[in-house]
Order: structure tokens, then C-alpha cells, then sequence
């Protein structure tokens, strides 16, 4: 930088906004703009960052490794599709409901499983996944074992007057929007809010924090809930999606994806989460390559994580955001 | 009734010897490492690989098929090992899962890219079954659990006498003051890595001719079966692991015959589970007593 | 009447491990508005004995009742919460990748919010609350000397300033007694100096009570009204810190063990 430069003190504009603006005409119009497949890439992306958020507040914001996202996710699908083919009822009660069961059910298996030390939790976490599938497989007069149940409806909004299905991707992907940004400002909302900060302490010294007076048992098992309500709701909403659930939506690679999702993105950042959606789900779910150079390529991704970006992308992404804020 | 009861156990305990040469091998890698290898079962399943193209491609004999697999995953590890595994000392325990769960994702697509992902059958091995105490047993079982034996013996020896051995048990009791002792720790991960590697591979090509198909993605079940064996057993304890593993083959087998074939891959994580639930400090002592 | 009881009342505590009696059946008590120390050799039952009142560790026997109130038993975060009894630890310890006001917020937080639920919410209430506790974290950090480095991550600032941080903290939710393990422990005189000035701010202006675990004699005379001697695990005995360092028996305990 010569002398002449500072001197003059050029002032760079702040680029954040007309970017931010950018991304939310891209976001809107995202279905006009790419393909069909484009937009199907998409739809997954936002629905596995349902589970990931919550994976989130647990992982990065709590510091409990856990793999049970899979489970609860199953959980709300299967709730969600038994209603809506059992009972016929509407789409936003199921959305609730998938939501409830799986927070429900989140408690009986959170009260034993955080008493364990953190080897032992992981894997008690990815026995609830593995003995769910089990359950769905098994319990044929529920779930219709292995055939699974299909004929899920599409979904129905009743206003009044007025009535809208959604079919078709397109209006799919409006729906999983709009889900996905309640979603993140739900999230947001928690890790703004003073039990956010308590989560942090907890995840930075948990002993330090109870000495401090943080119930931090309490803050667990209230985190390992949420974080299974927002699996539930993306499970309802893959239920929709496929119009299918079966066994197979209880697998642990789910639980991994979304824990790539979330250390790739950037544990403990609400903009690695979605970012780490996008790249992770929505970008290897729209490359046309053959499955297995697929896994491989993503085999060396997680290898270059592990090495080389030990707290995600979200610090690049952060550093690039600010950079472009302009400095005076 | 009970010549069932008998012979259903003795399966179990066949099955129990698979597994426990398994997962000895992994909870040695957790001894020294802290981490688990989600990718265990992947180098299983490259011995198997490894012995099969041997008997295929090559044309050689089931004795030396086995050394070729059990090479050939030993190459593997070496190159996993150096390139990987030691740099994973004293990495918290999200990077240990994200790496190796890389690993298999690797490691099982290659194998399929390259073979493709259909079954394969295993052309080897003493299948020719004995009659002994009244059952008939395949050789190939009866060879099995000889190894094993073998194998707990010889790890029993090793820790106490090798240097390797002592370096594992110091590395997993106090890494810091391994450092400073003189220990490279980075290398005592390696040759266990290798160890716990080569002895899955074994595990592998022993369980070929019994299994008889072999397939890219025959690894992820095994690695699913061994993770609740480790836990079970004591993370590092390998004399728990061994009747940990027994145990679950035993109860997979039974549950197999008398309630039903469809839950004999869940016992593994039931058990798990109840036992976490039940006594959250595992079976016995997590004391690292190699 | 009130005004007798004292504030801890700890009573024939024993805590063994395995065969090593840690504590054996010690008894003492802190009044109102003092500051006591704690003093004995390494390995005299110091650490355990805290970790026994404090929630950390349960005693095998007796009894500690914080302001008529028994809390043996009372998990670490229910005794700082409800109790308002507080203890550091050895090892200075800080939220490191947290700012220092940040620091002091959470430390004040669980005693502004009644409960679980309401620390969820954002609120008027919610922000009205935490705009208290900044301000009150803001006063607290300039009597510590800390304002500079406000917006620092903890883990930035030197083992003295966080040391400052860490009992800034403890002063965050008014607490009633604060029980410190060797305060002074590996920072240099100059912050020394500051933090027995904290404690005696604390101590006068706040109305905070002490017990002090410390090894350096000149801060338990300047600071201490009474010092309690503890000795492979048993109470050897207690007064005021002129009469304890003349005390035969308790030279012999520190040369002799």
C-alpha cells in the first residue's frame, strides 16, 4: 500500500447489503432461474438443515456430540405420514405433531443417555438410530414393516376461503422456505436469547458454569429436546417430500450428514449451518457424477475438514462478509 | 432341544471369534488413539478383498490368499496410518469421527469403483465340515476360533514383553508423559493402527469361505457389530472385549433361532444400550489393561 | 437471635477415599460479614474439605448448613444458585473464547432469572434483566481494573487479569459467601495487592463473607479476622492469625509433615 493510497483514504463501499439482496432475489427465484433437478437439490438442502440447526445447538452450542438426529428425524416422518394417511389431518397439524412426538420422546431418552460420558453417549445416540430402523422394520401393524407407508398426500392449506395444495417442486420449494427461515430465526432467537449464552458456558466449562449456578443437566436434556423437535420437523417435511417413509429414513449416514453439516459449516455459527447445507446436501445432491465418486469426493472433503478447516467454512464465510463490509 | 441349544451356541462362539479379533483391534486403536475407527470394518472388508482377488485374478491357494489380504490391508494401513492416523494425537473427538468415517467413504467406494458393487463369491477356504461330539462343523469354524485363541494369547504376550506392547500401555494410560519420556507416540499409534488393521483383515479372510459372498459394503455392518463390543467390553480393555464379543455372538445366534432372524443385527446396540442404561461405566473397568 | 447464627455451619464432615481419610470430622463455622482462612499443609484435607461443602464431591458424613439452611447434598449449581454460596477453583478458570463483560454476565445471569423457562425468552423483561447485569458487570470491571480489556476474549489476558475476571464473577450474583482455593496462587504481587483490595471491597462495601484457603502468610494476616488450621484432615486448631503463627503445634504440622 503506497503512501498516496492511505493518504487518501479510499473508502471501500459496503458491499453486505446489495450481496444480501442478491441472495434473497437468488433464494426467491431459485426455481425460475435453474433446473428442475436444481431446485429438487435444493428442497433436501433445506430439509436437512432442519435437523442439522438442531444439531447445532447441540453440538456447537452445547458441545454434546450426538448421532440421534436420525432417529428423531424418523420419528417425525413416521409420525407425520401416519397421520397424514391414517387420519387425513392437515398438513401444519402434522408438521406439529412430527415436532411434539419426536420433543416427546426425546426425554425419556435423554435422561439416561446424558448420564453417560462422551464416548459412551455418541454411541447410545447411534443406537437409538439403528434400534429405531429396527422398531419401524418390526412393528409391521404400525408402520407396514419394510413396505413402508406411501400415499402420503400432498399438503393442504385451508385460509378461510381459501384453499392451496402444494404440488409440484416448485411450490414444494416455497414451502420448505419459508419452513427453513422460521426454522433459522427460531434458532436464532434461542442463541440470542440469555439460555443461548448459558449453552455457550456450558460448552466452554461445563464445571466452571454449575459453579456459576447453571443447572447445566437441565440445559442438556431442554437442548438434546429442541434439537430433536427441529429433527422431527425436517422428518415431516422429507414425509411430505418422498410421499414415502420407510425403515430407510432411520440411517445413521443421515445422522453423519448432518453432523458434516454442521462441523463443516461451522459448529456454534447459525450461518454455517446453512451454508453447510447447501454445500454439503444441496451441492452433492445436485452433482451428476456416479454415487461412488461422489462418496469418495466427499470422503476427501471431510478429510480436508478435519485438517484444515478444524472450525468449518463459517470462518472463511465470516471473513469474506466482513471484508466486503467496506473499511473506512 | 438341546443339542439345538449346543449347536446354536457353538455357531455363537465361532461368530463371537470373528468379532472379537475385530474389535480387539479397534478398542487397541481407541486404547492409544481416544478415537474410534468408524472405518474399522472397511480394512475387514480389504483383506477379504485382498484374499479373494488373490484367489480370482491370481490364481493362488487359500493359504496364500490369506497372506495377500492381510498384506494388502497392512499396505493400506501404512498409508492410512502415516497420513492420517497420527495426526489424529490429541484431536478432540469430532475430528476422530469426521476422519474416519472419510476413510471408509474412501475406502468402500474405491473397492466398488473398481470391482463394481455386485457379490462376489469366495472360492476358498476348508469348508469340508468334521463331525465333532456328535455335530457337524465346518473346518474352516473349528480353524477360527483356533486363531482367535491364538491371536488373545499372542496380544497377551506382546503387551507384557514387547516393547511395542509396553509402549501401548504406557500411550494409553498417560499420553503427556509419554512425550516426555522418550515414547514416539505418533509412531506407537501407527503400529497399533497397523496391528489393529492387519488383524481385521485376518478376521476377514477367515470368515470368507464361511460367509462365501463378498461384497464393497460388507465392512459398515461389521463396524456397526464391533462399536457396541468395544463399548461393552471397557474402550481399551482387550481381555473385556474378548467376552464382550463372545457374549454378543452367542446372543446374536440365539436370538437368530429362537426369535427371529430379522433382530439378529440389532442385539448388538440393544445390548449396548441396556447395559449403558443399566451400568453407565460399561461392563468392566475401562482401565486401559492390555 | 439471627444475628448469632452463623452464616456456615459445618459439622463433623468426614470424607474418605478408600482407605485415605481425606477429612475427619471437622467442624467449623463462618459468621457474618467475616473473613476466615483456612490454612495446613499440602495434603491436610484443604481442597476435599471445599469440595465437600460446595456440591463437588459428597461427604461420607455431617452436616453444612448455609444460613439456616441445610444444603448437604445440594448439587454445585443449586448451593450457587439458591444458597448463594460460591467457589473458585485453583486453576484460574474463565470462559476463554468469551469477552470479559460477557464473562460476568453469565456469571450473573442464573440469579436474575427465576427460572429455566424465562432465560429462553428476548423479551422486554429478558433485555431489562441483562441490561441490569451489563451495568452491573460494566462497575464491577472498572473496580477490577479491567476496563481496557473489556472486549478482550479471556483467553487473551494475562493468569493475573483473568484471575481478576474469575473473582469479578463471583461477585456478579451478590452472594452471600465466597469460598476461595488459593487465590493468589501463581500471579505476581502487583495483582495481589489488587485482589486483596477486591476481597476487602467486597468484604466492606458488599457485605460478602470469606473463607480462604491460602499458603501466603502475609495475605491470611492482612486480610484474615480468623484463621482455622487443618492438619491430616482434622482440625487443629483455630484463632485469630497473631496467635496461629505463634502456635507451636501448628509449626510442627507444616515442618514436621
Amino acid at each position: 500500500m503506497s503512501l498516496t493510497e492511505t493518504a487518501q483514504q479510499v473508502r471501500r463501499r459496503d458491499l453486505r447489503i446489495p450481496l444480501a439482496a442478491v441472495l434473497i432475489v437468488l433464494a426467491l427465484a431459485a426455481p425460475f432461474i435453474g433446473s428442475r433437478y436444481i431446485t429438487h437439490s435444493l428442497i433436501i438442502a433445506l430439509i436437512f438443515m432442519l435437523p442439522a440447526h438442531g444439531l447445532n445447538l447441540l453440538v456447537g452450542y452445547t458441545g454434546l456430540l450426538s448421532l440421534a438426529q436420525a432417529a428423531f428425524f424418523g420419528i417425525g416422518a413416521y409420525t407425520a405420514g401416519l397421520l397424514a394417511v391414517t387420519y387425513g389431518t392437515p398438513f401444519y397439524v402434522n408438521l406439529i405433531a412430527a415436532g411434539a412426538v419426536s420433543g416427546a420422546l426425546a426425554l425419556p431418552l435423554g435422561i439416561p443417555a446424558l448420564r453417560l460420558r462422551s464416548t459412551s453417549f455418541v454411541m447410545c445416540t447411534l443406537g437409538f438410530v439403528i434400534i429405531g430402523q429396527a422398531i419401524a422394520k418390526n412393528w409391521i401393524s404400525l408402520t407396514r414393516g419394510d413396505m413402508g407407508l406411501s400415499g402420503i398426500p400432498k399438503p393442504y392449506f385451508e385460509l378461510g376461503p381459501l384453499s392451496f395444495t402444494v404440488s409440484g417442486t416448485t411450490n414444494f420449494y416455497y414451502l420448505a422456505l419459508i419452513i427453513g427461515v422460521l426454522a433459522t430465526c427460531a434458532v436464532w432467537a434461542i442463541v440470542r436469547s440469555p439460555a443461548g449464552r448459558n449453552m455457550v458456558a456450558i460448552r466452554e466449562n461445563e464445571t466452571l458454569a454449575e459453579s456459576l449456578g447453571v443447572p447445566t443437566w437441565h440445559y442438556k436434556l431442554i437442548v438434546f429436546m429442541i434439537s430433536a423437535v427441529f429433527a422431527g420437523i425436517g422428518g415431516c417435511l422429507y414425509a411430505y417430500y418422498l410421499t414415502v417413509v420407510s425403515p430407510l429414513t432411520f440411517q445413521m449416514y443421515y445422522s453423519t450428514t448432518m453432523l458434516i453439516i454442521v462441523l463443516g459449516g461451522g459448529a456454534g455459527m447459525i450461518s454455517g449451518t446453512v451454508f453447510g447445507s447447501l454445500l454439503f446436501v444441496g451441492l452433492t445432491e445436485a452433482l451428476r457424477i456416479t454415487p461412488e465418486l461422489r462418496m469418495i469426493a466427499y470422503g476427501f472433503c471431510l478429510l480436508v475438514l478435519v485438517f484444515w478447516f478444524k472450525n468449518g467454512f463459517a470462518p472463511l464465510i465470516n471473513r469474506f462478509w466482513n471484508a466486503i463490509g467496506g473499511a473506512k | 432341544m438341546l443339542s439345538t441349544i449346543v449347536e446354536q451356541t457353538v455357531n455363537g462362539i465361532v461368530t463371537g471369534s470373528v468379532y472379537a479379533i475385530v474389535a480387539v483391534g479397534m478398542t487397541m486403536i481407541f486404547g492409544v488413539l481416544r478415537a474410534i475407527n468408524f472405518a474399522h470394518g472397511e480394512y475387514y472388508m480389504l483383506g477379504t478383498f485382498g484374499a479373494w482377488f488373490a484367489i480370482d485374478y491370481l490364481g493362488l491357494s487359500y493359504e496364500a490368499s490369506i497372506v495377500v489380504g492381510v498384506l494388502a490391508t497392512i499396505a493400506v494401513a501404512y498409508v492410512v496410518g502415516q497420513l492420517v492416523m497420527r495426526r489424529m494425537v490429541g484431536a478432540p473427538a469430532e475430528s476422530g469421527v469426521l476422519a474416519t468415517l472419510g476413510i471408509a467413504l474412501i475406502l468402500q467406494n474405491t473397492i466398488i469403483l473398481v470391482f463394481g458393487g455386485g457379490y462376489k463369491f469366495f472360492a476358498g477356504g476348508y469348508i469340508e465340515p468334521v463331525s465333532i461330539l456328535g455335530f457337524s462343523l465346518a473346518q474352516q469354524r473349528i480353524l477360527i476360533l483356533v486363531v482367535c485363541l491364538l491371536v488373545f494369547i499372542g496380544l497377551e504376550l506382546m503387551v507384557s514383553y514387547t516393547r511395542l506392547g509396553m509402549a501401548m500401555r504406557a500411550v494409553s494410560q498417560n499420553v503427556e508423559c509419554c512425550s516426555v519420556v522418550g515414547i514416539d507416540v505418533p509412531q506407537v499409534v501407527l503400529r497399533t493402527f497397523m496391528l489393529g488393521a492387519a488383524l481385521a483383515a485376518l478376521s476377514g479372510v477367515l470368515t470368507a469361505p464361511v460367509n462365501v459372498s463378498v461384497y464393497g459394503g460388507m465392512g459398515e455392518l461389521i463396524t456397526f457389530k464391533t462399536l457396541p463390543i468395544i463399548i461393552m467390553g471397557g474402550l481399551g480393555n482387550v481381555r473385556g472385549t474378548f467376552v464382550a464379543a463372545m457374549i454378543l455372538g452367542v446372543a446374536e445366534s440365539l436370538v437368530a433361532t429362537y426369535v427371529g432372524l430379522q433382530f439378529r443385527d440389532t442385539v448388538g446396540f440393544a445390548t449396548l444400550i441396556l447395559m449403558l442404561m443399566w451400568r453407565p461405566h460399561g461392563l468392566f473397568s475401562t482401565q486401559a489393561r492390555f | 437471635m439471627t444475628g448469632h447464627l452463623p452464616l456456615l455451619a459445618i459439622k463433623n464432615l468426614s470424607k474418605s477415599y478408600g482407605a485415605v481419610k481425606a477429612v475427619n470430622d471437622v467442624s467449623i463455622h463462618i459468621d457474618r460479614g467475616e473473613i476466615a482462612g483456612l490454612i495446613g499443609p499440602n495434603g491436610s484435607g484443604k481442597s476435599t474439605f471445599f469440595d465437600c461443602s460446595t456440591g463437588l464431591a459428597k461427604p461420607d458424613t455431617g452436616t453444612v448448613v448455609l444460613d439456616g439452611q441445610d444444603i448437604t447434598g445440594w448439587s454445585l449449581n443449586r448451593i450457587a444458585r439458591e444458597g448463594r454460596m460460591l467457589r473458585s477453583f485453583q486453576k484460574t478458570v474463565t470462559f476463554k473464547s468469551l469477552d470479559v463483560e460477557e464473562n460476568l454476565v453469565i456469571a450473573g445471569q442464573m440469579f436474575t432469572f427465576p427460572s429455566i423457562a424465562s432465560t429462553f425468552g428476548l423479551g422486554k423483561m429478558s433485555r431489562r434483566r441483562i441490561d441490569g447485569l451489563r451495568e452491573r458487570a460494566r462497575e464491577l470491571i472498572k473496580m477490577a481494573g479491567l476496563w481496557d480489556v473489556r472486549h478482550q476474549p479471556a483467553g487473551n489476558l494475562s493468569g493475573g487479569q483473568q484471575k481478576l475476571i474469575q473473582f469479578a464473577s463471583m461477585l456478579m450474583p451478590e452472594p452471600k459467601l465466597i469460598l476461595l482455593d488459593e487465590p493468589m496462587a501463581g500471579i505476581n504481587p502487583k495483582i495481589i495487592e489488587r485482589v486483596v483490595d477486591t476481597i476487602l471491597y467486597a468484604n466492606k462495601s458488599l457485605g460478602v463473607s470469606f473463607l480462604v484457603i491460602e499458603h501466603n502468610i502475609d495475605v491470611v494476616t492482612s486480610i484474615c479476622q480468623r484463621v482455622i488450621v487443618l492438619d491430616q484432615g482434622a482440625k487443629l486448631v483455630e484463632g485469630l492469625p497473631g496467635d496461629i503463627i505463634q502456635d507451636q503445634r501448628v509449626r510442627e504440622a507444616y515442618l514436621g509433615g
